[in-house]
């Protein structure tokens, strides 16, 4: 007979009890009261005869009762009921799962990782099949199921270890739920006649706490899929890492240029005292003096780092002072502030305060990435070819002499935006001349009704910023009046807005290379609302985008995004890496997803040059260890959760069975029916035995 | 002298202690003691008690001639007054021990009944000759104080005193006697009732400051039979009846003990008392209290012939009409 809780048989002990209740009972009960005690001295107690027990079928009882209930509580079972197959017997199917994220880079811990491989894969027998796949946030296969079982049992080892090769381990972040799921899929689809395989998968891994298990939620994991972890630690725990923090780029436009950093430290850290500062670019140190920084382990602080004056091609921003350096550099392009023109030909002067230009100034404040002019233009002003080539956009609301519409009109055939408001029908010969066609019937609408907005299209690039429909509802700016023209009068315009009696508001007429967009109003309050409301601004910053007069947003890129680019042509461009090499991107892809490492990506021929800054993942910089009851929690059952290998593997499964045996017999009801049983008896035999020294002598039951 | 030995000689003839003490009241049960002696005294060998005189005088004038001794003045002419023993100035204290160690009773009663039994038996003895008794009781101090009269209703008092319950926690002989000492003015005699548990050597000093005041002392030390004897079989705590202490004892291996010191305790009891010229009886409480008259008397018979003429007021203590 065995015992599932052993533990439970100390409780035997207790056995001592009845025993000492039965000596105790004696000594203090007798007490017998003398006169005096002058002439008596305390006698040693005689064991012989004090330990001598009374009561000896009672004693046997109880002790009796105890010994079955402390042998039903440990759970008894017969060992030689029909045992399950042996588990070990059978041959495995096992993915070996290698951890190649951007924290595997720490001291020695990818070569601890081959070492644990390569243990597996001696210990792995002719029948096992064996895949081998590395993970970071993608999956790399190295070697296949069909590939293992094409090759010779005895060279499979060295076969796997030359795939790896020399293989690095990525920058990429740990998508470990992913790989997880992937493995167990590739376990789970294997044919289901092979039942009596048994499935594993082997994690190698450093288990960092920045190891994304989110894509476990909800998966309902294969039955009979084990998972054996393998982790390895580095010998010098914690690691500190620094990223970028976002910015508004409306934020305090007139201090000197400072990037904020955080610098958190993880929980498992030794080292406090950091340094951070501009690097820089050839990496051999900092580019100022670096500013110490105190970061307790487990916590994060934001660093302001000031733009040191007077420095360029600062690209930079690196960590000193923790364990791990693989995460101590984060790629930054220092901030700048882009300019750009706005020319508006007009009468007025800026002292006008119900004219188009008074209402042009206001709309383009100047922020802390860009900085917008608007030069207005008289009539009789001159202006030049270089002038207008200066401006991302021209505006023009008063008549022009034909030979400056000719000049306008040249610059929207070279590429140019040019928005017209006409302020009055006799301006119609000169959106003539600027759309290039003889003459456009305008008519002046004034008066009775105002006119709204009826029909927008949201798809245009203009009003794509308004598309949501929290944004999207422009009934409420009135047109007191507008000047009406056909847009059959226009070839290949295009309608972004009519009113709703159905004239064109707004349009776009392709011109070269570049637009006229003509509105049929204007924004100043004798026209209409539009100054006024909410949505002027972002009309007319989506115009200055048009003609590329926007600075492109800064946004963080990591490792393995796949980078939108907007500047997606026909032809195909390249981009330079951080290691100098350059990468092609073919022609019409509008994303790039070749970053594989930090650093600066330059988009090589742009204009303005495009600079990518492409960074660590920060979850990779937590190296605090994961805790592993949360891979149970989420269903994945974790047959080992360290080094020690097989045995304790073992072990759970020679527990499972005598479990599950015990479950089947039950012996344990049996113990307590028998302490039950033994109970009542004891309870008569100890009535019988009150009864029988409490009744008067003589007096028989 | 223990009177256990002459138990058995006379046991037919005497009450047994422990019918004795079914007789709820004291008095009656000290009559029943005093009676029935006076019935056996009459039967008993030892007579020869009589009035006896102390000296002769020269008559003065003045003189009551009721006491001249016509036949010395018959014999030699001389007129001679006859000089006898006080027969009424007898005053007897009981001093009796109340302390808890003496309601200690292996039989169905109680040394502190027995000690009672016999104070009032001999109080009423002496009452019945017409001596005055007082009563001073006491535990580890005095308790109740009588003075001595002759009176029924002084003895009645006396008799319910001695039925008060003994609660006192400790024994101490020295202040008691001290206070007898004290109060005792005139000479007289001292019956001390108690079971002397206590150290002797306190003892010494508070006896011999009763007997330095020419008091005649008797003393009765009453014990339990199981103090005598230590029959206790099984080993089991024994708790001090005054002091509540407890000891784990084995009477097999401890008895040898307890009777050596015990004997040697009242060894050393009667060899005080017989170097203070006091009379020391031990008392087993299972023994007749006939016995303990009769020996008392005994006492003093002996004590008479002694010639202890600076203790003749004691004399009168012996039955009357009982003459040689």
């Amino acid at each position: 007979m065995s015992f599932l809780a052993p533990l439970f048989l100390v409780g035997g002990l207790a056995l001592a009890l009845p025993v000492v209740f039965h000596l105790i009972r004696r000594t203090t009960r007798e007490r017998t009261v003398f006169s005096s005690l002058m002439f008596l001295a305390p006698s040693p107690p005689r064991l012989t005869r004090r330990s001598r027990l009374e009561n000896l079928l009672l004693l046997l009882l109880r002790c009796l009762v105890l010994v079955l209930l402390a042998l039903g509580f440990a759970r008894p079972f017969l060992k030689n009921a029909a045992a399950p197959p042996d588990p070990e017997g059978l041959a495995t199917r096992t993915v070996v799962l290698i951890d190649a994220s951007a924290s595997m880079q720490r001291e020695d811990l990818w070569s601890a990782a081959r070492s644990k491989l390569s243990d597996f894969l001696r210990q792995a027998r002719a029948g096992d099949e064996v895949a081998v796949m590395l993970f970071s946030s993608q999956i790399d296969p190295v070697v296949q199921f069909e590939e293992w079982k094409a090759s010779v049992p005895g060279e499979r080892a060295a076969m796997v270890l030359s795939r790896l090769g020399d293989r690095k381990p990525t920058w990429s972040s740990t998508q470990l739920g992913t790989a997880l799921i992937r493995a167990a899929e590739m376990l789970a689809e294997a044919d289901l006649a092979e039942r009596s395989t048994r499935r594993r998968i082997v994690l190698i891994s450093d288990f960092q706490e920045g190891g994304r298990l989110e894509a476990l939620q909800g998966y309902d994991w294969p039955k009979e899929v084990e998972l054996s972890l393998e982790t390895i630690r580095p010998k010098e725990p914690g690691n500190a890492g620094v990223q970028l923090v976002a910015e508004s780029a409306m934020a305090d436009s007139g201090n000197d240029p400072v990037v904020r950093v955080r610098i958190s430290n993880a929980a498992d850290s030794t080292k406090d005292q950091l340094q951070v500062g501009w690097g820089l670019s050839n990496g051999a140190g900092f580019a100022g003096k670096p500013i110490e920084v105190y970061v307790p382990p487990g916590q994060s602080r934001i660093v302001p780092v000031p733009v040191p004056p007077g420095l360029t091609n600062l690209d930079r921003i690196i960590l000193r002072g923790d364990a791990a350096s693989f995460d101590n550099i984060v790629s930054v392009i220092p901030p700048e502030i882009a300019r750009s023109r706005v020319i508006y030909l007009g009468t007025e002067t800026d002292l006008e305060t119900r004219q188009p230009l008074y209402f042009l100034r206001r709309a383009f404040p100047a922020t802390r990435r860009q900085l917008i002019q608007v030069d207005s233009v008289k009539p009789e002003a001159s202006l030049s070819a270089a002038d207008l080539e200066s401006a991302a956009l021209v505006i023009v609301t008063d008549s022009l002499s034909e030979e400056r519409a000719v000049l306008i009109r040249e610059q929207a055939l070279a590429g140019r935006t040019v928005l017209v408001a006409p302020r009055t029908v006799g301006m119609a010969p000169t959106v003539a001349r600027l759309a290039g066609v003889e003459s456009i019937p305008m008519q002046e609408q004034t008066g009775g009704r105002y006119a709204i907005l009826g029909e927008l299209d949201f798809r245009h690039p203009l009003l794509l910023p308004f598309a949501d429909p929290r944004y999207s509802d422009f009934s409420k700016i009135h047109f007191w009046r507008h000047r009406k023209f056909g847009l059959s009068s226009f070839p290949g315009a295009r309608s972004i807005a009519t009113f709703d009696s159905g004239d064109p508001a707004l349009i776009e007429v392709p011109t070269g290379k570049g637009r006229l967009v003509i509105l049929a109003s204007g924004w100043n309050p004798d026209d209409s609302q539009l100054a006024l409301s909410t949505k002027f601004v972002p009309l007319l910053f989506s115009l200055l985008e048009l003609g590329g007069g926007v600075a492109a947003p800064t946004a963080q890129h990591l490792v393995g995004d796949s980078i939108p680019m907007a500047t997606g042509g026909s032809a195909p461009w390249s981009i330079r890496g951080p290691d100098g090499n350059t990468l092609r991107v073919p022609a019409g892809s509008t994303n790039f997803s070749g970053a594989v490492q930090p650093g600066i990506y330059v988009v090589e021929g742009s204009q303005p040059l495009l600079r990518l800054a492409v960074n660590l993942d920060p979850a990779e910089s937590r190296t605090a260890p994961l805790a592993l009851d949360e891979l149970e929690r989420l269903g994945a059952p974790v047959l080992q959760k360290t080094e020690t290998g097989e045995t304790r593997q073992k072990e759970r499964q020679a527990l499972l069975q005598s479990s599950e045996a015990e479950a089947r017999q039950k012996l344990w009801r049996w113990f307590l029916v028998g302490a039950l049983a033994l109970l009542m008896i004891e309870t008569a035999v100890a009535g019988w035995t009150l009864r029988q020294t409490t009744l008067p002598e003589g007096v028989s039951l | 002298m223990t009177l256990k030995a002459s138990n058995q000689q006379g046991a037919s003839s005497f009450i047994d202690p422990q019918a004795l003490m079914c007789i709820r009241n004291l008095e009656l049960r000290a009559r029943a003691v005093v009676e029935g002696f006076w019935t056996g005294i009459h039967r008993s060998p030892y007579h020869g008690f009589s009035v006896e005189f102390t000296e002769y005088r020269q008559y003065t004038s003045g003189d009551d001639l009721r006491h001249l001794d016509w036949r010395v003045y018959g014999r030699s002419d001389r007129f001679f007054i006859k000089k006898f023993e006080d027969e009424t100035n007898l005053r007897c204290h009981f001093v009796v021990d109340q302390s808890r160690s003496m309601t200690y009773g292996s039989q169905s009663f109680t040394k502190a009944q027995y000690a009672a039994t016999l104070a009032a038996t001999l109080a009423w003895f002496l009452h019945q000759q017409g001596d005055a008794v007082g009563l001073l009781t006491f535990d580890e101090g005095v308790r109740d104080f009588l003075p001595t009269k002759h009176r029924l209703g002084h003895l009645r008092l006396v008799i319910d005193s001695l039925q008060k319950p003994a609660s006192g926690t400790g024994t101490d002989l020295t202040v008691p006697l001290e206070q007898v000492a004290m109060l005792l003015r005139k000479r007289g005699m001292v019956v001390l009732i108690s079971d002397f548990l206590a150290p002797i050597n306190q003892l010494e000093r508070a006896l011999s400051r009763v007997t330095a005041g020419r008091h005649e002392v008797v003393v009765f030390q009453v014990l339990d039979p199981a103090e005598l004897r230590f029959p206790f079989e099984s080993a089991t705590v024994f708790e001090d009846i005054e002091t509540g202490r407890t000891l784990f004892i084995d009477p097999a291996s401890a008895r040898k003990r307890y009777l050596e010191q015990f004997n040697a305790h009242n060894e050393a009891l009667r060899r005080l008392c017989e170097k203070l010229g006091i009379a020391y009886q031990q008392l087993v409480a299972d023994a007749p209290l006939e016995l303990a008259l009769y020996g008392f008397l005994q006492q003093r018979r002996s004590r008479g012939r002694r010639g202890r003429p600076s203790q003749r007021g004691a004399e009168g203590a012996l039955p009357k009409g009982t003459g040689s």
